[in-house]
């Protein structure tokens, strides 16, 4: 495989990447008024300024450190969905495998493994239970990718079906009850402190750190925006599309993985129902974040600052008592605006 | 670096890893150490010693969705129960009403004005699953556990009691207009609150003759 190739949209950072006129003047709205570069940033402040006026407890920070926590999770689910959105596919599954990855953690750490016909009791340390829930999550997202690549099964259908399955295999796994009593040491992953900033938040930070570097360092970054922006075009010019996709795709179901270790530590409990619609609340960090959903553009960093927006939404609507569903109607609303302001401003042609 | 040495570390790493992450022992010394737990002898005892007795601790129902109205908070604090930290919140409620309406799944009953709240609320004939009674006594602890299969099961000989026994007896008589006594137990969601739909799985029936 040619080593220098970075072809279609890999070769340039993607938020550089607009359509111009003929004389090389680009015609975006972010190029006219670059402060739309930074409309997240700016939505997000707008939010945070209405929600302190409205409510005395939001810039509390008992209640900032715990909006913290929760966006830790969708922020690690969103990281790996961004990743699949840039490639132009789409993850429904990541909620389930999240649930099944920290069922298969919680059990394996309590219950361990029997094996009546060789009398044999396998146990397993916190080490090895985060690690089988993790290369759970990854074989589940190989899964996927194989089936989409090898197939040719749209994403939207593969990851729906996987969906169901890893929905039904928790449910199987758990016997429909939650998994609790895991240990302090397995807690502090979801509600411990270290140098003064939750565990989880930790994690995420150095999740997004590392997919930055993945995204914006790497050659397979590099590929991954040009396979979103031109398959066929990547795949001409050398680069194992099939190969990338599945390494994606492997990549956020460890992610969700992570996600599941976080929610069944914070809980103390595997929950056979967790993480269920998940993956609308990381599809929509991803959107609002800016990344096109027909792949090829967008950021990691984008994709944070949606999942806060969303958490802080979330937040802001419980402490004004909004009722849950209108909660569903104003997130919905939020999204589509997200998606409109970013067509209007070219990014998501 | 040469490939040998590459694959050599690997190795190395994996099994660090896997040292690390798995012990082996025999399983009859596993078994030997945990005398097999009896979930249906362990459901009956708690049921007769624990819950039983406990019942007289349970909150009226009509108070408690009043107070949930205005001190919501201070209401989860004094009167629930739940493994971890979710916002899932189990209740021991007692109190009593008309009957609305009998159907095969639940009967419906109109609680009985107290003066502070009135309602109605769904009492399970049926569908008798979950762990809202063994979690809303707040009189099991999981620690005292070896393994959550063992937790769940008594959950599970818990219902089965509630579908033997306290469910036929009522069922088979109970009709519309009866005026009934209900203990049992119920499922809030402290960030989702919803008041008007509210779901008891009892663990005590009585008709009210006149």
């Amino acid at each position: 495989m040619p080593q220098d190739i970075h072809p279609i949209a890999g070769d340039k950072p993607a938020a550089d990447r607009r359509p111009a006129t003929a004389d090389g003047q680009s015609l975006t709205l972010q190029s006219r008024f670059p402060i739309a570069r930074f409309q997240s940033l700016i939505a997000l402040f707008l939010l945070c300024l209405a929600l302190s006026i409205l409510s005395d407890k939001f810039l509390s920070f008992s209640n900032l450190w715990n909006v913290m926590r929760q966006i830790s999770v969708n922020i690690c689910i969103s990281v790996g969905m961004t990743l699949i959105v840039l490639t132009a596919g789409i993850d429904l599954s990541v909620g389930s495998v999240l649930a099944l990855c920290g069922a298969i953690t919680a059990g394996l750490l309590k219950n361990g493994i029997e094996i009546p016909s060789q009398n044999l009791y396998i146990g397993f340390t916190v080490l090895g239970a985060i690690l089988a829930g993790g290369l759970t999550g990854s074989a589940l997202g190989a899964f996927n990718g194989w089936a989409i690549t090898r197939f040719n099964v749209p994403p939207f259908v593969a990851t729906l079906a996987m969906l169901t399955v890893a929905r039904g295999l928790t449910m199987l796994w758990t016997g429909g009850f939650p998994i609790s009593g895991l240990g302090d040491t397995f807690l502090f992953i979801g509600t411990g402190w270290f140098l003064g900033i939750p565990v989880p938040v930790w994690i995420s930070i150095i999740v997004v750190a590392l997919a930055v570097f993945l995204t914006e360092k790497t050659r397979i970054g590099r590929y991954i925006y040009a396979i979103g922006g031109n398959e066929s075009a990547s795949r001409l010019s050398g680069i194992n599309v099939n190969k990338v996709k599945i390494i994606v795709y492997t990549i956020a179901g460890a992610l969700a993985a992570v996600g599941g270790i976080m929610v069944t530590s914070r809980l103390d409990s595997a929950q056979p129902n967790a993480g269920i619609s998940y993956e609308l609340d990381s599809i929509a960090a991803v959107v609002i974040g800016g990344t096109s959903l027909s792949g090829g553009r967008g950021s990691i960093l984008g994709t944070v600052q949606g999942a806060i927006i969303i958490g802080v939404l979330n937040n802001g609507l419980v402490l004004l008592n909004v009722s849950p569903f209108w909660q569903q109607v104003v997130k919905g609303l939020v999204i589509l605006l997200a998606v409109i302001i970013d067509k209007s401003n070219g990014k998501g042609e | 670096m040469p490939k040998p040495i590459r694959y050599l570390l690997y190795v190395a790493v994996i099994v660090l890893l896997a040292y690390n992450s798995v012990y082996f022992k025999k399983l009859d010394e596993v078994k030997a150490g945990t005398a097999a737990f009896d979930a249906a002898a362990y459901a009956k005892d708690f049921w007769e010693k624990k819950l039983t007795p406990g019942l007289s601790k349970a909150v009226e129902l009509g108070a408690l969705t009043a107070q949930l109205k205005t001190e919501k908070d201070k209401a989860f604090e004094q009167h629930s129960h739940a493994l971890g930290i979710g916002n899932i919140r189990y209740f021991l409620v007692k109190g009593q009403g008309i009957v609305t309406d009998v159907s095969e799944n639940e009967v419906s009953v109109k609680l009985a004005d107290t003066g502070e709240s009135s309602g109605n609320v769904r009492i399970a004939t049926e569908y008798i699953f979950g762990n809202a009674v063994r979690d809303a006594s707040g009189q099991i602890d999981i620690n005292a556990f070896t393994n959550s299969m063992d937790f769940n099961n008594v959950s599970a000989e818990i219902n089965k009691l509630i579908r033997g026994k306290v469910v036929p007896p009522f069922k088979s008589e109970v009709k519309k207009g009866d005026r009934v006594a209900f203990h049992g137990a119920i499922e809030l969601n402290r960030e989702h609150l919803q008041l008007n739909n509210i779901e008891i799985i009892p663990v005590s029936l009585q008709i009210e003759k006149p």
